[in-house]
């Protein structure tokens, strides 16, 4: 199933965020750094972790259009790629992004985040921190 | 020769900070390669992978000059479905005698690390001779719409939390993703890239076995073609094939006496990167784990790059095998593009002449998609001096393993008789 399980304790607040206009990351307080993805505790201090809210400011770290029939789960063609967020470069989020063609997107420019309702061939739409170029 | 220890090995294997080398024991020149043996490769053939595994299996039993009874040990993958068991070995070959047997077989990764299982093996007297094989249908699979490699992949945890909701599977998407960046970083492309495709496609052009026998490339069409995931396009991507390939590992000192000349397993290495198994959170993906691998597999064989005549690299994806020929030594970082142009890995251009012929069976991208089993095959025969595509004077050789997160370097010598 390709639609996120918003009520998974472990990863389903990333969702939940989403669906309130906020991005999060799982966070260890101790440490004051991202640890993504996320885990029952912190690999470094084995502290517990929370969710933080982030600005939504990112460097877009590479993309793909994916043109052909690889992905039988969405249509294309489809922008997707990785970004870093500002207050945590030294991790990656995987996601989309919109409001742009492949000629507007350079590795390592500016990107803020927007919640878009993605839409899988099969089951129910959701609501996905995408990228767009700032 | 003297055994270096492992302190010994990881001073002269120096890493980067963003991955590890496994501490693999020296067993430099205890096991020998003795038999190799190979099924047809082709897309859909209907042929359950069992029946292909004792085909292959049958045949290398055989080029070692050895009876089914003669083998003490079986070893086969651990993650991909129906792989031969020992009682499948005992019941098609109609014996019962003890087998070791090991799922740290098979391709990929474990076409290297498997020479070093074995020789442990071997030590402890769990066996002498040691198959090991791998086949897969997945060409009948997909034909059958009952399962691809992606589905692997997708079983993962966060990959089905985090990374398919927004499309970003299956495996040329991340690759393809890798590939950009490293276009960005150094300058990389389309027509370099092309040098890695277009050499595999004629080296399986001379090749009467590979699955890509009768089509050709050219450098228009490959450009003329549409991105599948841009960068990459259909022919920057691996086929997906059915087909079984095995060989025989025995002691060193017991193959001087079998029927072709000696190969030697010289060095083994394994490496891992950080953040796996999500390559997303690779620290660095302009590179593989083949930095953590090569370095410990040339200290175990106390040679280096300049030394080798042949390699084989898997090549999944052109822009993959392009970092791991860069990661292996060959070239610096970055300079790969580059340094791939001119026929550099034709199999007419050998050293001497400055270039370093790679994947002569046409590779994942034109022979057929065995998971790098075929790849390691195809040195022996370059090393036995019996390659289609064969490069002059032959004694080193290198295989260059690939799971994502892990890599793995296999060196083989041919011995001197
Ligand atoms: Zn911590």
């Amino acid at each position: 199933m390709i639609s996120p399980d918003l009520s998974d304790p472990l990863t389903g607040p990333f969702w939940q965020g989403a669906q309130a206009g906020e991005l999060r990351v799982s966070w260890c307080a101790a440490c004051d750094r991202a640890v993504w993805y996320p885990r029952a505790r912190c690999d470094v201090c084995d502290g517990r972790l929370h969710w933080q809210t982030l600005s939504g400011a990112a460097s877009l770290v590479a993309w793909s259009e994916v043109s052909g029939p690889l992905n039988p789960d969405f249509d294309t063609p489809y922008l997707t790629g990785l970004v870093s967020p500002r207050e945590a470069p030294y991790i990656r989020l995987v996601t989309r992004l919109v409001d742009c063609c492949a000629a507007d997107l350079r590795c390592d420019m500016a990107v803020t985040v927007r919640f878009r309702a993605l839409q899988p061939r099969r089951g129910a739409a959701f609501i996905a921190p995408v990228f767009t170029p700032a | 020769m003297a055994t270096q220890s492992l302190r010994a090995l990881a001073r002269r294997a120096r890493v980067p900070d963003w991955g590890e080398s496994l501490m693999l024991e020296d067993v430099r020149g205890e096991v020998a390669i003795t038999g190799i043996g190979e099924t047809p490769v082709s897309g859909p053939s209907g042929r359950d992978p069992r029946t292909m595994a004792l085909e292959a299996v049958a045949a290398a039993i055989a080029d070692a000059g050895l009876r089914p009874e003669d083998i003490g040990g079986l070893m086969v993958s651990a993650g991909i479905r129906d792989q031969l068991r020992p009682e499948d070995f005992h019941t098609h070959f109609n014996t019962s005698q003890p087998l070791w047997f090991s799922t740290a077989g098979g391709a990929m990764i474990w076409a290297a690390t498997c020479t070093h299982s074995a020789a442990l093996a071997m030590r402890a007297g769990k066996a002498r001779h040691i198959v090991n094989v791998f086949a897969v249908d997945w060409a009948s699979r997909r034909a059958a719409g009952s399962g691809t490699p992606g589905d692997w992949h997708a079983s993962e945890d966060m990959k089905a939390r985090f990374e398919l909701p927004f499309g970003w599977y299956p495996q040329p998407v991340y690759f393809a993703t890798f590939a950009r960046r490293y276009m960005h970083e150094f300058g990389l492309d389309s027509t370099q890239l092309a040098a890695l495709p277009l050499t595999f496609r004629r080296h399986a052009n001379r090749h009467p076995d590979a699955v890509m026998h009768n089509r050709e490339l050219t450098l228009a069409s490959y450009l003329a073609r549409p991105p599948l995931a841009d960068p990459l396009r259909v022919e920057d991507c691996c086929l997906i094939s059915d087909g079984a390939a095995a060989w025989v590992m025995s002691p060193a000192e017991q193959a001087v006496d079998m029927p072709h000349p000696t190969v030697l397993v010289e060095g083994v290495g394994h490496g891992r990167v950080q953040g796996a198994p999500y390559i997303s959170q690779q620290p660095v993906i302009t590179a593989t784990p083949q930095t953590f691998a090569a370095p410990w597999a040339f200290a175990m064989a106390d040679t280096d790059v300049t030394e080798i005549d042949v390699i084989a690299v898997y090549d999944c994806f052109s822009s993959t095998a392009l970092m791991q020929i860069e990661d292996m030594g060959f070239c610096r970082k970055g300079e790969g593009g580059h340094f791939i142009q001119n026929d550099r890995l034709f199999y007419q251009r050998p050293r001497r002449l400055g270039g370093i012929p790679c994947n002569t069976h046409g590779g994942l991208l034109s022979h057929s998609y065995l998971l790098g089993i075929s790849h390691v095959v195809e040195l022996v025969k370059q090393l036995r001096g019996t390659a289609v595509n064969q490069v002059e004077d032959t004694r080193i050789a290198a295989y260059a393993g690939f799971t994502a997160d892990e890599g793995s370097t296999l060196i083989l010598r041919r011995g001197e008789r």
